[in-house]
């Protein structure tokens, strides 16, 4: 039996999920940019980042609770915490890992740095950036079903819902479409990957 | 109450020893399950290099599922408790394993190679004594990253009653007891970064050696 409100606690998943995702790469990309200028700044990031991963995502969104409460904004900022390390992580590694040779023939012909990382780094550092931001998404995606316990709404609800009761039927129709969704994630975003990728190897290759 | 108190009365109130205990025992079970495993489909895949893209792909796949949902999707068969924590933990923890050995076993350097064969090393002999030693900083590796996502599971065991540091967590929430929710949610965060940099530790001892 399909609950009433499935619907709606999918849509409230998704938007937890993209919503946080959205506003993770809104904060994450600018910073890791900034990383690039200032390498303290990139170390420190980077160990912050590497610390927290290790720290399990239900600590994480528990911890959320005693400094802003319960409800849908706890919710997004739990998400976000695990959310946008991935990303500036990803972007910052594949923006100074491009071959230093290309960076050198780029200040040769006098462009600025911010040329550089615009027109060099970002480029080159499309296929990491994708797969932080899938990496980020499927991260969301899990945790969005976890910050139920906080109040987020959600498919989590459905989940929790079923889990007080053993309701099998209630369980399923919370996971599934968590799992499918998931997929989607997975398949859309190696799909975008793939588009991307082949025009920035051509380019360099001319 | 000042911070000693309220972690002191935490502490004894919801028996954080006891939890703690319960929860590296599931943690401890999970990673050997994990590494077994793991360490067994890397070498078999190692084997036969055509079935590898195959479990590669249906590894990748259940890594994007959900642990949550994964988790409750094994309660109706393998009801409350440890068991469907553990299983899960370990479900995980399998790719980051399986994957890093059968890097670790493919990566050995020609050289290497041509000198066993040299010595007139058998192919099982070349693997345990040649590829398997050179692959083990990759194998601590992937045993690594296992570890961070086996912390992760087992805390979630809370919520499906097999008891851990997730539980009183859980406990803290529902009773909106932020002495408990930061008590046990700093610990628990305490004990996940200290495994990890011991592993980390490891790795890099592993990799000198080499």
């Amino acid at each position: 039996m399909i609950p009433p409100d499935l619907g709606a606690a999918t849509v409230e998943h998704l938007v937890l999920t993209y919503g946080s995702l959205f506003i993770s790469a809104l904060i994450a990309l600018p910073l890791a940019v900034l990383c690039i200028y200032d390498k303290r700044l990139a170390n420190v990031i980077i160990t912050i980042a590497n610390l927290l991963q290790a720290i399990p995502s239900f600590a994480v969104v528990a911890i959320v609770v005693p400094l802003m409460g319960i409800g849908f904004e706890p919710a997004i900022v739990a998400i976000l915490l695990r959310a946008l390390l991935p990303i500036i992580k990803n972007t910052y590694i594949g923006m100074a890992e491009v071959d230093s040779s290309i960076i050198d023939s780029a200040k040769g012909i006098g462009l600025t740095q911010w040329q550089i990382i615009k027109k060099i780094r970002i480029p080159n550092a499309y296929p990491a950036i994708f797969a932080g931001l899938k990496f980020a998404a499927i991260l969301a995606n899990s945790i969005a079903i976890l910050t139920a316990i906080i109040g987020s709404g959600g498919l989590g609800t459905i989940i929790f819902a079923g889990l007080s009761n053993l309701n099998t039927d209630k369980i399923l129709a919370g996971s599934l479409p968590t799992i499918g969704i998931a997929i989607f994630i997975d398949v859309s975003f190696s799909i975008v990957e793939r588009l991307i990728s082949p025009s920035y190897t051509a380019a360099k290759r001319k | 109450m000042g911070y000693l108190d309220v972690i002191r009365t935490v502490w004894e109130n919801q028996d954080l020893a006891a939890r703690t205990l319960e929860h590296l025992y599931m943690f401890g079970l999970a990673m050997l399950g994990a590494g077994i495993i793991g360490i067994a489909i890397g070498i078999i895949i190692y084997k036969r290099k055509r079935s590898a893209a195959i479990v590669f792909n249906l590894l990748n796949v259940s890594e994007t599922i959900p642990t949550l949902a994964l988790l409750v999707l094994l309660l109706p068969v393998f009801g409350l408790g440890s068991a469907p924590t553990i299983i899960t933990s370990i479900i995980y923890s399998i790719l980051p394993v399986a994957r890093n050995t059968y890097a670790g076993l493919t990566s050995v350097s020609s050289e290497h190679l041509f000198v066993a064969e040299s010595l007139g090393l058998s192919e099982w002999n070349i693997l345990t004594r040649v590829r398997m030693p050179l692959a083990l900083p990759l194998i601590a590796g992937g045993l690594r990253i296992a570890l961070v996502f086996t912390m992760g599971v087992v805390t979630l065991g809370g919520l499906v009653a097999a008891g851990g540091l997730g539980a009183p967590i859980q406990t803290g929430i529902q009773l909106y007891d932020k002495g408990i929710i930061v008590v046990t949610g700093l610990w628990v965060g305490l004990l996940a970064v200290i495994l990890d940099a011991i592993a980390g530790i490891i790795e890099k001892r592993l990799e000198v050696r080499r």
